[in-house]
């Protein structure tokens, strides 16, 4: 199992988001910049490139020299409480680092902050010839809603095609997403398999898997299936022995719910794991309810495609609902995977959770589970360390009877 | 600074401004009338209007402290105008609203209304709309559609029924307002306004807070007052304008024209956003006719994706036609919306030789401590030292 991650991992590492600041990364088909997620499907069965400018901030947080870079970003003058990961995205383009890109595809979706990110690229000066495009989304889940985004992603299409002169193969599309469909499936198959106790895989699996399958153009790689293939066999084999993660003995589920930030995971998860037997066995980026691209029309496509930017895309399903919907999740994933506790990090750029924990904090009262709020920021050690974090929620196992 | 207006009208508005029931609201709620709360200037009076309810904006004016309401939004997290405006509805001072509708902009606008139908200020119809974050027939299209939902649910929840005709006429009347209120702003480009800019926000709050007949015919008599008045000659240190969120109080402007400056024009979500253009006045369609006011005519919010271009284009305008000196960008912390905004402005207005002061403040403006300083310094920069 050890070997299959550090296969993804260093896969992972070679492509996500640093596509738009390293020339190297420069692929011959036209290169589209965005400020959010989007549907990796359409660019790569188009043929061309398209980096997450917010993914790129978020992986700047995790380079060595990450503080000095939030400081340079924090001078910029952006609003001084911003997410981290903008703020470094916002100092990255202001900083003429970012490749000019082709096109522009901006979409309004999980946070103020990316849709500060979106504004500022629209704004940019340097490349006010840029041709861009912007999509809405709105919060909330019903059909005529899933229409409204769907009819957007075919129009982001549309204007590819005009952009750049060339029409989209839409049998090359459909081909792109039956492969989509059936890396979805295989990391559904692997998030079923980690309902088991002893939980027989490290959870990092299933983030590094959905991040490499959402954001980089590997979704629609062999390689990626072959990849997640191995994993869900060989956690298979792991839930019929009744193994749990290798070298630690299980004492407590957790949900994380929130991102899990650019720590080390051997800062946080780590120890809790090794130290504690403590698993973060579902977090808010893990949680996935994906349905299938529909493939019957191409109104179906695009309007499925639209659900799923709207409730599935871990972060928009997260941030962009109601709080019923948000503590809904809590409930469903606690039960599911039997956590012993919820914990809240409650990252500082998280206006919509920010806005709800008194509801969280209550509901888990009543329901009976212990729930720990952190308060900190997920892109920037400084401003709780990893050891504080540790110990706030060493103490609060300890003070709730699960070690 | 007061500029010396004596009609009842300004009297009447100061007071409805500076409080959130008044006699106004009172006198048409004992008429049995009843009153809808909104949040955002997304959420059109007009539809409100034709369905005979009071629509009524809701606000922070005069808080505080946010109180109650930093259990429900965390304090260090979430902006201080939600957080202030939730501890009112906390407090009680909206419980004489018969509902409430929440205009979806920003996160935590949104979230007013998740916390207040689980909060102990109980209110039967609160409802939310989805304020569009793009600027296209699209966009308008959808917003129509939200209208139009809204638009049904007030019907069954109020028994009222609000027809074409209803709406053509509540159109018309905001239009009217909206014109009125600009006519007022158009004052302010003279050397010597009649009126001062704290004296203006007062009459703009005022707007959406009472009866909007009442409102246009006590807008005609200051309006005939100021402009027979006789102004005398007065110096002021800078012609000064306020771009960003909120401004549901004078405090800002309090501070400028009581350091000398005069405040001459806004771009803020109480103020210069909200009377800008009008409804069409005729077509097929008139739910279709304010989607497209709201989406396509004044995407003036900065969280939607294509409103900088109509924010910049305004703001330029008024720089020339107010003769103004510099701006005071003034942002609530944690706000990533106006921030964002504010930042790009800033780039544009340097390279335009403008001067801005950018302020990062909570709520309640401490009118004594650094805020005062900052902006005197300010205002004595851009006055060249003449304050
Ligand atoms: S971490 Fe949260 S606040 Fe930061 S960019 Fe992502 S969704 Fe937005
Ligand atoms: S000031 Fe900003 S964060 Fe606060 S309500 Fe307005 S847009 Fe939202």
């Amino acid at each position: 199992m050890i070997d299959l991650f550090s296969q993804l991992k260093l896969q992972a590492g070679k492509s996500l988001g640093t596509l738009c600041l390293d020339p190297q990364n420069a692929s011959p088909g036209p290169f589209v910049l965005g400020n959010g997620d989007f549907f990796i499907e359409i660019p790569v069965a188009y043929g061309c490139s398209y980096s997450d400018l917010t993914l790129t901030g978020a992986n700047g947080t995790a380079l060595p020299d990450a503080s000095e870079l939030i400081d340079k970003a924090i001078e910029t003058g952006v609003e001084s409480r911003m997410c981290t990961a903008l703020k470094v995205a916002c100092y990255y383009l202001e900083a003429g680092l970012v490749r000019k890109p082709d096109l522009i595809i901006t979409s309004s979706s999980c946070c103020d902050a990316m849709d500060t990110l979106g504004n500022l690229l629209n704004g940019y000066k340097p490349w006010a010839n840029v041709p861009k495009f912007r999509m809405d989304a709105p919060h909330s889940f019903d059909d005529e809603s899933y229409r409204y985004m769907g009819k957007q992603l075919r129009n982001a299409v549309t204007f590819m095609e005009d952009v750049v002169g060339r029409k989209m193969e839409w049998d090359r599309l459909r081909e792109v997403c039956v492969l989509s469909n059936k890396q979805d499936q295989l990391l559904l198959e692997f998030q079923e398999l980690k309902k088991a106790v002893p939980c027989p895989a490290n959870p990092d699996f299933s983030r590094l898997g959905f991040a490499y399958d959402r954001w980089t153009g590997e979704r629609v790689s062999p390689q990626l299936t072959d990849w997640l293939e191995q994993l869900v066999s060989a956690t298979e084999e792991r839930v019929k022995a009744g193994l749990g993660i290798e070298g630690i003995h299980e004492k407590v589920r957790f949900l994380w719910q929130d991102l899990a930030g650019s720590w080390p995971p051997g800062l946080l998860w780590g120890r809790l794991q090794q130290e504690l037997g403590a698993i973060a066995i579902m977090d808010y980026m893990s949680y996935g309810t994906l349905t299938p691209i529909d493939l019957s029309s191409e109104e179906a496509l695009f309007t499925s495609l639209g659900k799923r930017f709207l409730l599935e895309d871990p972060m928009n399903r997260q941030a962009l609902h109601t709080t019923d919907f948000f503590c809904n999740d809590i409930l469903q994933i606690v039960n599911d995977f039997k956590c012993d506790a919820v914990i809240m990090p409650a990252h500082i750029g998280h206006r919509d959770t920010n806005s709800r924990l008194k509801v969280v904090r209550e509901m888990c009262r009543e329901k009976g589970i212990p729930c720990l709020v952190i308060g900190m920021d997920i892109w920037d050690k400084r401003y709780m360390t990893p050891d504080t974090a540790f110990d706030r929620i060493k103490t609060f196992f300890e003070t709730t009877g699960l070690i | 600074m007061k500029s010396g207006i004596t009609s009842d009208s300004f009297e009447k508005f100061v007071t409805i401004a500076g409080s959130i029931m008044n006699p106004s609201v009172q006198k048409f709620k004992d008429g049995g009338g009843k009153i809808l709360g909104y949040t955002c200037s997304f959420v059109p009076e007009e539809l409100i209007i034709a369905g005979g309810i009071l629509p009524f904006r809701i606000r922070a004016t005069g808080s505080e402290s946010a109180g109650r309401a930093d259990d429900y939004f965390e304090s260090a997290n979430i902006c201080s105008l939600i957080r202030h405006t939730f501890g009112k509805v906390l407090n009680g001072e909206y419980d004489f609203i018969d509902g409430a509708v929440i205009g979806g902009g920003c996160d935590g606008n949104r979230h007013i209304l998740d916390n207040w139908g689980k909060s102990p200020a109980k209110i039967e119809f609160l409802d939310r709309i989805f304020i569009p974050h793009a600027s296209n027939e699209l966009a308008a299209e959808y917003f129509l559609g939200q209208l139009s939902g809204l638009k049904s649910r007030i019907e069954d929840y109020f028994g009222v029924t609000v027809t074409d005709e209803k709406l053509w006429s509540a159109i018309r009347l905001c239009n009217e307002v909206r014109e009125l209120q600009r006519e007022l702003y158009g004052l302010r480009s003279s050397d010597n306004p009649p009126i001062t800019g704290s004296e203006t926000v007062a009459v703009i709050v005022a707007g959406s807070s009472m009866p909007k007949e009442e409102y246009r015919d006590d807008l005609k008599v200051l309006l005939a007052e100021l402009r027979s008045a006789k102004v005398p000659d007065k110096k002021y240190a800078a012609r000064v304008m306020i771009v960003g969120p909120g401004h549901d109080d004078t405090s800002m402007s309090d501070i400028v024209e009581e350091l000398g400056g005069l405040v001459v024009n806004d771009l803020t979500c109480f103020g210069g956003k909200v009377i800008f253009g009008s409804v069409t006045e005729d077509g097929p369609d008139p739910l279709k006719a304010i989607a497209d006011y709201q989406v396509l005519t004044r995407p003036f919010c900065p969280k939607n994706l294509g409103a900088h271009p109509v924010i910049n284009k305004e703001l330029f305008y008024k720089i020339k036609e107010f003769k103004v000196d510099g701006i005071i960008g003034q942002i609530f912390l944690c706000c990533d919306t106006w921030g964002g905004e504010v930042y790009i402005l800033n780039k544009e207005l340097r390279a335009a030789g403008i001067p801005l002061l950018r302020i990062e403040r909570e709520y309640p403006a401490d009118s004594s401590g650094q805020l005062r300083t900052r902006v005197q310094a300010f205002i004595e920069t851009i006055s060249g030292g003449a304050v």
